[in-house]
């Protein structure tokens, strides 16, 4: 049975982000002043009040300097009482006057602090919280939470069920929006809630031994293809995120976008056995009575209003179901399994392309295939490795909480470079007398399907267009095939001939991976890498050192790449014994490496290669 | 020539944001104009509204309710 199940979160948030830069400019800084406070509990007065207006329920997130304000605590339990709103806590909103006497400092993510202090605030607000509700809450969050946060929190509160953990793709462009003084680094995670790992939390858990015990959810449901190329706060399902993004028609005040963003996660259930998801959660900070990205107060408080009643009308034709944030976890926890995949195919709604874009995650990666680009893989995340990643003060990773990636076409390139060199990418060519032709240049889109495996576990298939191949004198018709085995860590990439110009003709195949890893646009050191390839009992391999040197081997069962400091095996198989299997080591000016396989195709051949991520350690 | 101060609404650079940049600009009173504080963009509130309109170009399918995601 279809299901969209909908979060609404807000936080009485004492000292809103922004506002004291906006609304207190000019003056000197004051985090304590009345007219702040009076604001912030106003909007969250307004926040509540129109949730409530459309029949909505919400999960209040208490923030800590929330706690030490009697109006706020006396609205929460009301609430509870009345429209059966979860009282939760949040670590957001930590600023406020008791917490800087505490804790000497204006930090305020709580994944950055030192593992110490994450855990004596941990305790501090946990402890102010079940002080003045009488229980620790069952659900909590921040922009980001990182694991041996959320570890330590399930030890100590094991109550705790569901955590907002993480911001979908903000990383380096939310910094450069944000004329680089925004440090949420945190791409590479899920776009939709998952069941974290104890040792990362972009991984999801692969079974009862790596669960954390938590239900993550995103800090909003964000547009899969818009806030993968540009700024993540101006896509989302969050109203004031669309007018931060300038995508309203400025005489009507209408944003048509807004609801079709919410549509289409609807439509993700088609994808994800019935279910749908989506949450809004909105900071006061963005409904400040100033006004905020060119938008007066009465457009900010429009468009929160219209966002609400949407939510509302869905539910009224029963299309929707509002849930707090712990009913989400129990729902969640009945209804998926570790090894269920989140997948989305999804289209551009704003620019006015046919652009598609096909999102898959499950335990053992994250990735990204781009119709666009003939279904190549433009985004890669090996979560098999499970990678620790400790952030925060005191740790190699103070504010990069980023799952590294092997393949991230926007910071290392895709098939497009300047002058020299490669950039990342997951792709074929095609070569015939002389003529080379890369698929990333075939534009086309895809459908998807189902096929059932053993254990109730399923492929998940995506099906392209057939793309047309033109040499000078020979045209190939070629479609591809892109397939995930449901609890596998391999993506099989099948291309068929379906037919030749000339059906006698001979083509060369050359399936490729380029691939680096890091976490921005900058290169990483590649010296510990290794490349090689394995046939039976022979192997041969070579260190990185930036030479351009290649190897090749006909009939090798593997080539691999190891990539130590992200604990990454990265292994490509291919269906022809007979194909040539290679491994290309990248020079300094394209610091990637090159894994694939050639072979020679026929009229009506299908050719499989298989890439496979694997920890390394 | 006196400080520059926020204008009436956080007007950010528009010459910016086509780069994918949020930029808060101040209003010089004495030139009666925004100006942005990392390039070189000035202007009137005019201006500003008229070349924000002009930003919206990439945003096609704004206007747009779609009922179906197929391509």
């Amino acid at each position: 049975m279809d299901k969209f199940v909908v979060n609404i979160i807000h936080r009485p948030e004492m000292v809103p982000e922004y506002a004291e830069k906006v609304t207190g400019h000019g003056k000197e800084e004051d985090i304590g002043r009345k007219a702040l406070l009076t604001e912030s509990l106003d909007i969250f007065k307004f926040q509540q009040e129109t949730a409530h207006k459309n029949g909505l329920k919400t999960t209040i997130q208490m923030t800590y300097a929330s706690l030490f304000n009697e109006e706020a605590i006396s609205l929460a339990k009301e609430h509870h009482e009345k429209y059966g709103d979860e009282i939760a806590l949040s670590l957001l909103g930590l600023p406020c006057t008791e917490f800087r006497e505490k804790y000497k400092t204006k930090d305020f993510c709580i994944w950055m602090f030192s593992m110490e202090d994450k855990k004596s605030i941990v305790d501090d607000v946990f402890g102010k919280f079940h002080e003045i509700f009488g229980f620790y809450p069952e659900s909590t969050g921040s922009y980001y939470m990182d694991a041996e946060l959320i570890n330590y929190i399930k030890e100590k509160y094991p109550m705790v069920k569901c955590a907002v953990a993480t911001c979908w793709e903000e990383g380096p462009k939310a910094y450069h929006t944000c004329n680089n003084s925004w440090y949420t680094f945190m791409d590479g995670g899920p776009w939709n809630p998952w069941i974290p790992s104890k040792a990362n939390v972009h991984a999801p858990a692969a079974n009862e031994a790596e669960d954390s015990g938590i239900v993550a959810i995103p800090h909003l449901s964000r547009d899969l293809l818009a806030c993968y190329d540009g700024n993540g706060s101006n896509f989302g399902t969050h109203p004031q995120n669309v007018l931060r993004g300038m995508i309203y028609d400025t005489s009507t005040w209408e944003y048509p976008y807004l609801y079709n963003l919410v549509d289409q996660y609807r439509s993700l259930e088609k994808y994800n056995n019935g279910y749908a998801y989506n949450m809004m959660f909105v900071g006061p900070g963005w409904l400040n009575k100033m006004g905020r990205w060119e938008a007066p107060y009465e457009l900010l408080k429009k468009s929160y209003e219209d966002g609400m009643a949407y939510y509302g009308e869905l539910k009224k034709e029963g299309k929707l179901d509002d849930m707090t944030m712990a009913e989400f976890a129990d729902y969640y926890r009945e209804k998926k399994t570790y090894t269920e995949p989140e997948c989305a195919l999804w289209r551009d709604i704003l620019y006015g392309s046919d652009k598609q874009l096909f999102w898959y995650c499950d335990p053992y990666m994250r990735a990204c295939v781009n119709m666009d680009q003939g279904g190549a893989i433009v985004d890669l995340r090996p979560y098999a490795a499970k990678l620790e990643w400790p952030v925060g003060i005191g740790t190699p990773h103070v504010t990069d909480a980023s799952y590294p990636f092997l393949i991230q076409e926007k910071y290392r390139a895709g098939y497009f470079t300047h002058y020299a060199g490669e950039g990342t990418v997951r792709s074929a060519k095609l070569t015939y007398n002389g003529e080379e032709v890369d698929l990333c240049l075939c534009r086309t889109s895809a459908a998807f399907s189902e096929e059932v495996m053993e254990e109730g576990k399923k492929k998940r298939i995506l099906t392209l267009k057939p793309v047309d191949i033109e040499f000078a004198d020979l045209t190939v018709k070629l479609q591809t095939r892109v397939i995930f085995a449901e609890g596998s860590s391999d993506i099989e990439i099948e291309r068929t001939v379906l037919s030749m110009s000339n059906p006698d003709a001979k083509v060369e195949l050359n399936e490729y991976i380029v691939a680096c890893y890091g976490t921005t646009e900058y290169t990483e050191d590649m010296t510990s890498l290794t490349l090689g390839w394995v046939k039976g009992s022979e192997e041969q391999k070579i260190p990185y050192e930036y030479k351009c040197r290649e190897l090749e081997k006909t009939g090798a069962d593997s080539v691999y790449a190891i990539v130590p400091p992200i604990k990454t095996k990265v292994t490509m198989t291919a269906s022809n014994k007979e194909a040539k299997g290679y491994v290309k080591e990248g020079y300094a000016f394209s610091p990637m490496f090159t894994l694939g396989y050639t072979t020679t195709l026929s009229d009506k051949e299908v050719f499989s290669t298989w890439l496979k991520l694997a920890r390394e350690n | 020539m006196a400080q520059a101060r926020k204008g009436k609404l956080n007007y950010r650079c528009p010459s910016c944001f086509m780069r994918d940049l949020d930029i808060d600009m101040f209003f010089d009173t004495d030139k009666q104009e925004y100006y942005c504080l990392r390039c070189q963009y000035t202007g009137t509130e005019k201006d500003v509204l008229e070349k924000n309109e002009m930003i919206r170009f990439r945003y096609r399918a704004m206007s747009k309710r779609y009922e179906n995601f197929d391509v």
